[in-house]
Formats: C-alpha cells, structure tokens, sequence
C-alpha cells in the first residue's frame, strides 16, 4: 500500500488542526451542561432552578384559610379587588406561624391610593387629603367594607 | 413629601434630561470604553492584515517592504482582541460557553469561532509559510533559548528545496485571499453586532457594519504607517518612499471611500427624520459634540483628507521630507479618528433612552472594570507584544533569506 | 528502509488505536466528574412547561398609579436597591396646548420616580392646565419574537415552552448584549449577581398555581393573567382581550410583545 505523498508542511498542518478541532470537540462533549438542549437552545435545568425560588407574597387565597369571615366581608365591597398583603404588608411568614403578627395598615395607608391625583382615573374613589374630614381614615370608615361608615 | 421623593431622585440618577426608562437610570454604561477598545483593534488588526495582503494578492511591490512589519502589528494587536471582551463581563469564567454552546442567531457568538480561525487559518499560518524559510537558517546561526524557539516554530519542517520554498509561497498567497473575507468577517461581525440591534435607531441600520470595515480598513494602513515610520526613525534608517507613497495613496482613496459612507449614513438619517431623529440630534449636540465634531470630522477625516489629497495631486513635486511628515500626521490623525469614530458609535448609542424622549449622562470612571485604567493597559499591550515581535522576527541583525530559485536544490 | 517504516508507522497506529479504546472508559467517568458538577436540580414536580400557556395583559385605564405592583415585586423577587426594575410604572401628563397654537396638546411630560415604587408626588402642574394624565404600567413584554434571545450569545435566556422569557443566572456570561437589545428597557444588569435580570412572570408563583405579585397585589385589577390552556369560565382575561381594542408596544420592531395593554395613547413608547 503506497501512502499518498503529502508535502511535509501540509502533513504536519493537517495533524495538528486534526488535533486541535478533536481537543476542541472533546471539551465541547463534557463541558456542555447535560440539560442543554432539553426543550431548546438552553439548560432545560434552568427552568427548575428559577421555579425552585421560595415565593414571598403569601396570597389572598393563603389569608383564607384562617380569616375566611373577613374575606366574605371585603368580597361583598369596594375593597374586593384588594389583595390582603397590599395593605397588610408581606404575611407569608404569619401564614407560616399566626404568632408572627403582620404589619398592620395604619390610619393613613389608604392615602397611597386614594390621595386625589389628576393623573388617578374617575372610576375611584379619591380624596384630597388635608381638605378631608381628619387624617385618620379608620375613625370614619371600615377598611375591608369602605362603602359602610362606622 | 415631594422635597424628600425629589431628594431621592436626584442623589440616585445619573444627569438625566427627558425621560428615560428607570433601567437606563444606572450610573455607567454597560458598554463602556472597553467594548469602545474592543472593535477599534480588531479593525486596525483587518485593515493591516487587509494593506499586507494587497502585495500578495494584487501584487503591489511598491508595499513589499512593509509586508511583514503589517503582518506582526496584525497579530500583535490580535493577540490582545479578546482582552477587553474577557475584562467586561460580569462573569469571565464562562467564556468558554461562547465555544461549548454558540447560540447561532446571535452575532456575538460567531467570536470565538472567527477569532480562533482567523488566529490561526489565517494570519498565524500565512506568518508561517512567509517565515519558515528563515526560521529554518535562523535556527542554524541563533544560538540558545533563540534558536531553539526558531527550531520549533520550523514544526520540524525543514526542507528548503526550491520546491519545498515554491510551495510555501504558493500557500502564502492562497491564505492571502482566504484572509482577506476572513477580515472582513473578523471585524464586520462587530458593525453587525451593532447593526443588529433593531431596539437603538443609533446602532440598528445596514450601513453600521459597512461603516466598521472601511474605517478599520483606514486605521489598519495608518497604523502601518505610523508603526513603519517610527520603526525606521528608531533604528535610524531611511524610509523607502516609493512603499510610503503608495501607503499613502491607498491611505487617500480607503478614506474616501469611508468618508462617503459615512456621510451617507449622515446624509440619510438626515433626510428620512426617523421617530428617533430628534433625540439622536438632542444627543449628538449635548453628548457627541467634540469627539464627532472636532475629534472623528475634522481631525479624523477633513484634516488627513487635505493632506492626502494634496500629496495625491501635487505628488513628487512635494519634498520628501515634508511628504513624510504629512504622511506620518495624517497616519496618527486618522487612528485618533478612529477612534472617536468607535467612541460616538459605542457611547452614543447609550447616551439617549429608548423611550426616545431623554438623554443620559454618564461620569467616566478611571479605576474599575470599565474604567480608562485597563482600556488604557490593554491598548498599550499590543505596542510591547509587537516589540518583542519586531525584536524576534524583524531583526536588523538576522538576514532575510532569499528563497532558492526553482531549478536549485539546496541541501 | 521502506519496509521497516510503514511497519512502524502500522504499529502507531494500532497502538494509537488500542489506547483510545483503553482511554475510553477513564474519559466517561472523567465526564461524569466534571457534568456531576454542572448538574442541577431537575423541573418541578407535577410541573410540565408544555403544558400551560401564560399570558399577562395590562388595563391602563385601570391603573391608579399607587406603586404596590413594583414595589411587591422588588419584594418578591429579591431586585436589588437602586435603578433596577422588573416593571415599573410611568406616568403621562398631557398638558393643554398653548392658546391659538393649533396644536390639539401640550408637550407632554412623562416621569416613573423611582420607578414608582413609592407611589407618585404631586403634579407641579395645576389641575386645570392639565388636558388628561394617566398610569402606564410597564414590564417584560414576553414577545413571540423575542430580540433579547435572539442576541444571546450562549442560550442563557430563552423563551421557554410555556410562554415565559427568562434568563438562566448559571449560564449568563453578563455581556449585556439581550439588555441592548431590548426595545422596551425590561432588562437590567443586577449588579450583586453581574448577570441579566428582568420579570420572569413570577416563575416560581406561577408553576404553583400562584398569581404573579404585582398581579397579586394590584387593587384596581389593571393586570390580569391566566394560563391559556386553562382558563376557567368568566375569566377577567379572556374578557379583556375578547372585548377591548387592545395595543401592544412598539409593533413596527416586529417583535410580537405578548403582554396587550388596553388605554394606551399615541405619547406611550
């Protein structure tokens, strides 16, 4: 069998690319992560990773559980749409443990959405804070029943 | 209540005029100086590469002389390419994924594959093929850790027959033509990651990576302009003017060329008034002023125009001294153009939102990961690696070997 | 002479041949070494991205501006302080024109402090210069066509099979090229982690049948979001989409933004 005659320089190239581009697949096969590629081009891993976060926002349905009269009392109002923690603060940790109380809303939370603001649209209902009958909001109205007074 | 919101605001963003989206409120830009750095050596390594080629491939012996010193400023300056890219990621270490999982749509992730096959295809194996025959007799005459570094970059292959030298020369000319579009693509796929980006009207047009090629082209001969005249004034030569007036002359006619592009763009931003347009001109009047203006049109292009221009058209009539130095300022104006050149593209294209309605300011750091401290490093590196380049391969003291005549065989 | 060389040579050979064959088990258990440290946990239990479509879609006229969306989510998803935001609010001021200036507006003034998540100061306009002003909220748009995984150099973000766009914390290599190349100014650069960021439709709420925070949270119903493929009957989605005109942000760049906004106006980019 007569090997094919190639120059030197072209033999020496040849080997030393081949060896190059086999080093470079060679690392290619273990350094690609074994998910890559699962449902696309990217670590199908990820998806689990990022899903496995710890929410931290309890949710409404997680305050019904133990305050199930409360909610019935804000379904039937203006306040249905509230969400608990939105005045309430993050309660995932009271959730957990009723011991651990969560931030109550003060008299004067509600100015965060009600504050009269021309850029606010008409549907809600908005004040002007210091024209307003006093600066505690709770001595008139019922937080989870607004429409009601006390 | 407002004092204290309007307290907040103003200690948190940097100087902000309009609107602009909060994420865009940060106190520097993503894409610093180092990303500025980044494509500008790469350009000058495509233009060099692209001047050296000119007398392999179309055969201007007028340029001979400044083959190899082109060559070596090439690979001097690609060594370092990948530098500033590793510098400014926030996570370095997984640069090898750009290699391990290019995602193909992406432009960025043509990098590892363009710079590792333009290193080594092209520029390092055309080095070679040019170089063997020298390293062969270099090997011979250096003695010590010299020429045992000449005795391997042989690759142990020593045959020196006229055949042997007809074949190296004829690969030479072959990777000549193949660098040239490998040039193109090492520094267009840069225009294109700009290009690309449909989101920035500074950035995202079609003449973007037409306009990064023919500057680089520009910045390529005029490094190899300045680095031929300073080496000849250090080792106290005289210059060949017959290869400095053709550099100049291709100097002249590439600058056209990218001047009238880059007018163009100019011309048809202009004209079409884009949604974007107001806020770019608002930009380009408060952000861009001195490095576009002063720095990149007049200094960059209108200034080496006229010197150039005038040298083409009254020639030999203008003394040599006084050619040589024209040509050397218009060489070092030209890279200082360049420059700007990638500042306004990089720098401008972050100084307004993409809301459209407001424009950013941005305090440059000196220190830090983008800072002018290791762009400043990084574009000193490549003038010591071409040192010992220069030292090792371009010698004064050893002798270029004339390639053996076919028909003689020497042993 | 001829012999003995190309004899030599077949002995390499095989003798190349033999230890490949002999390496070949060593380099599968190197391998598995090096992948066991690149091995993470697998999806969630009893959840199948395939199975769900999300969609999120924004009432402006709803939106009252009071800011617990974009604060609730800096909360939940543990945004850093400063200039980062998964959404924010902006608010539009639109200004009566200038007496006999023929223009139908004034120039309008746009401004998110802080994103909004303290709420809004006061307008230093006065309310009667003012023609009409309005909430926009905003956040990842979820294109179909989306520029930000199209621009990814690595596949560290990516549009993942059940809607969502996220981005990988492991794999993102912190080039900011998917930041650039968003139209909407959704992404950041976190500065602790130095990699990509931007809403990931609250993954991790979501993929345990919990609503995403700012949807959550929002008094005035001005978000909305639903799975597609399950949507019960009545659906305040399903309602949305079916009877409002509905826009999207930023059509003509042809990325196909998912999230549909209702009560937007021609100043909104």
């Amino acid at each position: 069998m007569r090997l094919f005659k190639l120059p030197p320089q072209i033999l020496r190239l040849v080997l030393l690319t081949l060896a190059i581009v086999g080093s470079y697949l060679a690392a290619r096969a273990m350094l690609t992560p074994p998910s890559f590629g699962q449902y696309g081009w990217y670590r199908g891993a990820a998806l689990g990773e990022i899903a496995a976060r710890t929410p931290v926002l309890a949710g409404k349905k997680a305050c019904d559980e133990c305050h199930s009269d409360i909610l019935h009392k804000l379904a039937g109002d203006a306040h249905k749409t509230l969400s608990c923690e939105a005045c309430h603060g993050v309660s995932r940790d009271h959730a957990n443990n009723p011991d651990i109380l969560p931030v109550k809303a003060t008299g004067s939370y509600c100015i965060r959405c009600h504050e009269a603001n021309p850029s606010r649209p008409a549907w809600l209902k908005q004040i002007e804070v210091k024209k307003h009958y006093s600066e505690k909001c709770v001595e008139c109205h019922l937080p989870h029943q607004p429409t009601q007074t006390q | 209540m407002l004092g204290e919101m309007t307290n907040i605001v103003v200690e948190a963003l940097p100087q902000v005029e309009g609107y602009v989206f909060p994420n865009e409120t940060i106190p520097h830009p993503l894409w610093s100086t180092l990303i500025v750095v980044y494509p500008y050596i790469t350009g000058l390594v495509a233009g060099a590469f692209i001047m050296a080629s000119l007398v392999r491939v179309f055969k201007v012996k007028a340029l001979e002389p400044v083959y190899r010193l082109s060559m070596l400023t090439a690979l001097a300056f690609l060594l370092c390419a990948t530098l500033p890219l590793l510098c400014h990621l926030g996570h370095p270490e997984r640069c090898y994924e750009i290699m391990m999982t290019p995602h193909l749509t992406s432009p960025m992730a043509v990098f590892g594959f363009v710079y590792a096959w333009y290193l080594m295809a092209v520029l390092l194996l055309e080095l070679w093929f040019d170089f063997r025959l020298d390293f062969v007799h270099w090997a011979k005459i250096t003695p010590g850790l010299q020429g045992t570094l000449y005795r391997a970059l042989t690759l142990g292959v020593t045959d020196v027959s006229a055949s042997s030298v007809g074949l190296d020369m004829k690969m030479g000319r072959i990777l000549s033509i193949v660098g040239i579009p490998s040039a193109f693509l090492l520094h267009g796929y840069v225009g294109f990651i700009f290009g690309s980006i449909k989101a920035n009207p500074w950035w995202g047009n079609v003449l973007m990576p037409i306009m990064f090629i023919l500057s680089a082209i520009v910045s390529g001969i005029a490094l190899c302009v300045f680095v031929y005249q300073f080496l000849t004034w250090l080792r106290r030569q005289t210059v060949d003017m017959n290869c400095l007036d053709a550099m100049a002359m291709f100097l002249f006619y590439a600058l056209v060329v990218d001047a009238v592009v880059e007018g163009l763009d100019v011309l048809h931003r202009g004209f079409a008034a884009e949604e974007g347009f107001a806020v770019m001109q608002t930009m380009i009047r408060e952000k861009l002023f001195y490095t576009l203006n002063v720095g990149q049109i007049t200094l960059g292009t209108l200034l080496p125009l006229l010197m150039l221009g005038s040298l083409q058209l009254l020639r030999r009539r203008v003394p040599e001294a006084a050619r040589r130095t024209m040509i050397f300022f218009s060489g070092a104006l030209i890279l200082l153009g360049v420059l700007c050149m990638r500042w306004n593209v990089v720098m401008g294209g972050q100084f307004f939102s993409k809301s459209l309605r407001g424009v950013m300011s941005y305090k440059m750091e000196f220190a830090g990961q983008e800072g002018w401290l290791v762009s400043a490093i990084i574009m000193c590196l490549p003038v010591v690696i071409l040192t010992i380049l220069v030292k090792l391969f371009l010698s004064e003291r050893l002798p270029v070997t004339e390639p053996p005549l076919p028909g003689h065989s020497k042993p | 002479m001829k012999t003995s060389s190309s004899r030599r040579s077949a002995l390499v050979k095989l003798g190349g041949l033999l230890a490949g064959v002999l390496a070949l088990p060593v380099a599968r258990q190197v391998k598995a070494a090096v992948q066991q440290v690149l091995v993470t946990t697998p999806a969630p239990n009893g959840y199948d991205p395939t199975q769900h479509k999300w969609l999120m879609c924004v009432d402006a006229n709803k939106c009252i501006g009071c800011g617990l969306c974009a604060e609730s989510c800096k909360r939940e998803n543990g945004v850093p302080e400063g200039p980062y935001f998964r959404t924010w609010i902006e608010r539009y001021v639109i200004p009566k024109p200038a007496p006999g200036s023929g223009q139908t507006r004034g120039e309008v003034q746009v401004d998110s402090p802080d994103g909004g998540i303290h709420g809004f100061p006061e307008l230093s306009l006065p309310k009667d210069q003012i023609e009409f002003s309005f909430f926009v909220p905003k956040l990842c748009n979820l294109c179909a066509n989306p520029p930000c995984v199209q621009v990814c150099p690595v596949g560290a973000t990516f549009r993942a099979p059940d809607g969502a766009v996220l981005i990988d914390p492991k794999y993102c290599i912190g080039c900011a090229f998917c930041v650039q190349a968003c139209p909407y100014g959704s992404r950041f650069l976190n500065p602790v982690t130095k990699t990509a960021e931007k809403c990931t439709l609250c993954y991790h709420r979501i993929t345990r049948g919990l609503k995403p925070a700012c949807v959550e949270i929002c008094p005035a119903e001005a978000r909305l979001f639903g799975d597609m493929n399950h949507l019960p009957a009545d659906d305040p989605l399903q309602k949305f989409y079916e009877k409002n005109r509905v826009e999207v942000l930023k059509p003509h760049l042809g990325t196909e933004p998912r999230v549909l906004y209702a009560g937007l106006d021609k100043e909104v980019r």
